[in-house]
């Protein structure tokens, strides 16, 4: 498998730990851009045996917080109309599922969604790796340059801030 | 602490996959016998695998996939090498004296590199100890005051080596897939029948400039000897005085006393340390006199 093959297989992965950082559409997007250039003028120093989706998650990140360092504000939240619009045409032009299991699917999916946005950035981005992009605690914990113990208690916290604001979802819900 | 105390600090690494096998069927073990804990447990699993279950939160836009396709179709071709250079290289592969072993595999070319640096190791303090530091030499390169650096926070026992063992075997497996060039370390003194004149130590990994490198620890009359190794894409040695010696250009240099030899070989950067400072020549002779590298020792004898 070539590089540019190997590496369109995370875009997905990358646009929404992206969103997750960013929490804006239009920066997400340029943040992915930025990273797939980095990365393609970084390409010959990819080592033969490195994990090519922890090398690009790493490089986003650095440019994320390089970034940061420059943005006056904080960056707000998603454009939910435009995704909702998204999804929404997505949903109705699927044939092939039962559309009940769909629903309930994009309801928990939203849910979950909104309940990361409420968190802190560095509980988002350590939830999403790890849940969502099922890195190792050892990868986390070399795309965010911190020891592997911080990872561990730093995930804890935020998997029980996460817990709280789904549950507390579910009691509005009700 | 009670078993039930310490359980629920083990849920999350068992849910992530994190317990080697013994921990995780002694977990396995409680939570069939505790109803408590294992009330806990079922909670976190749950909620985990609505999380997980709630992936992709986002899918990226055809109008992003095709803009960064086109980033990706800019991207240059690696280079490949054409069916004339490879029937050349072969060729010179094949006709080369430095291959004593029947294959010509690229692991069995690092190996005679390192047979080389243990070659070195065996008679650098004869070398090295004719520095004084007066000789003014280049600026010293960024992997020598690494290695140097390295050398001495190990020393102080800051740096513990990773794997202890005197096996070459098994440090050279050890270091497989967790650096990113293979690297073979020989039985020089067993496969030559000589008594062993230094002991291997050990190993570890140590970062340098986003890549891990490879740290070797000797000992040699109770000296202590170092040996870094990384790709030649991630350094290169420089500075110090140069000494040509079978094709390879060898740096020496001395840095807070202790002596670095630094040079590269078939892709990989290595930098050998020590502070022996008492002169060895006479007894380098005593235990390679006779040897097919009395030639290759001499080399780097200084000229009188």
């Amino acid at each position: 498998m070539d590089f540019r093959q190997a590496a369109l297989e995370h875009l997905d992965a990358l646009y929404g730990f992206a969103m997750v950082l960013t929490r804006n559409r239009t920066e997400a997007e340029d943040l992915v851009q930025e990273t797939y250039l980095r990365a393609m003028r970084a390409f010959g120093q990819l080592m033969p045996d490195s994990n090519l989706k922890s090398w690009l998650f790493t490089i986003m990140r650095n440019i994320w917080r390089n970034q940061l360092r420059h943005i006056r504000s904080r960056p707000h939240f998603v454009d939910i109309d435009s995704n909702k619009m998204d999804e929404l045409s997505d949903f109705l032009l699927d044939q092939h599922h039962d559309p009940y299991s769909l629903l309930v699917r994009k309801v928990e999916r939203e849910t979950v969604q909104a309940a990361i946005e409420q968190l802190p950035e560095h509980f988002r981005e350590i939830v999403v790796l790890r849940d969502l992009e099922n890195f190792s605690y050892q990868q986390i914990a070399t795309i965010l340059d911190c020891p592997a113990g911080t990872v561990m208690s730093r995930l804890a916290r935020a998997r029980a801030q996460l817990t709280l604001l789904l549950s507390q979802s579910l009691i509005t819900a009700q | 602490m009670s078993i039930c105390q310490q359980a629920p600090n083990q849920f999350q690494l068992y849910l992530d996959n994190e317990l080697d096998s013994q921990e995780k069927l002694q977990l396995e073990k409680h939570l069939q016998n505790c109803i408590s804990c294992k009330q806990i447990f079922d909670q976190q699993q749950y909620w985990l695998t609505q999380i997980r279950h709630s992936k992709p939160l986002y899918q990226a836009s055809a109008n992003l996939q095709s803009s960064i396709e086109k980033i990706l179709d800019d991207c240059p071709k690696p280079y490949q090498a054409s069916a004339k250079l490879h029937k050349n290289i072969d060729k010179l592969l094949s006709n080369s004296n430095l291959l004593t072993f029947p294959s010509k595999s690229s692991i069995q070319r690092l190996v005679v590199a390192v047979a080389a640096t243990v070659i070195i190791l065996l008679t650098s303090y004869t070398y090295l100890s004719s520095y004084n530091s007066s000789t003014s030499f280049d600026e010293h390169s960024e992997f020598a005051l690494m290695a140097v650096n390295t050398h001495i926070r190990h020393q102080k026992g800051k740096l513990p080596l990773e794997i202890k063992s005197d096996s070459a075997q098994d440090v050279s497996t050890w270091f497989l897939g967790k650096v990113s060039f293979s690297l073979t370390l020989p039985n020089y003194q067993e496969s030559s029948g000589q008594e062993k004149l230094y002991q291997l130590e050990g190993a570890r990994l140590v970062g340098f400039k986003n890549d891990y490198a490879a740290y070797i620890s000797y000992q040699m009359q109770q000296r202590p000897i170092s040996l870094i190794v990384t790709a030649n894409t991630v350094a290169l040695p420089d500075g110090g005085e140069k000494i040509i010696s079978k094709g390879l250009t060898f740096h020496c240099e001395v840095i807070d006393g202790l002596k670095v030899i630094s040079w590269t070989d078939h892709g990989l950067t290595y930098a050998l340390i020590s502070d022996l400072a008492e002169r060895g020549q006479q007894s380098c002779v005593v235990c390679h006199t006779g040897t097919k590298d009395k030639d290759f020792i001499d080399s780097l004898k200084i000229k009188s």
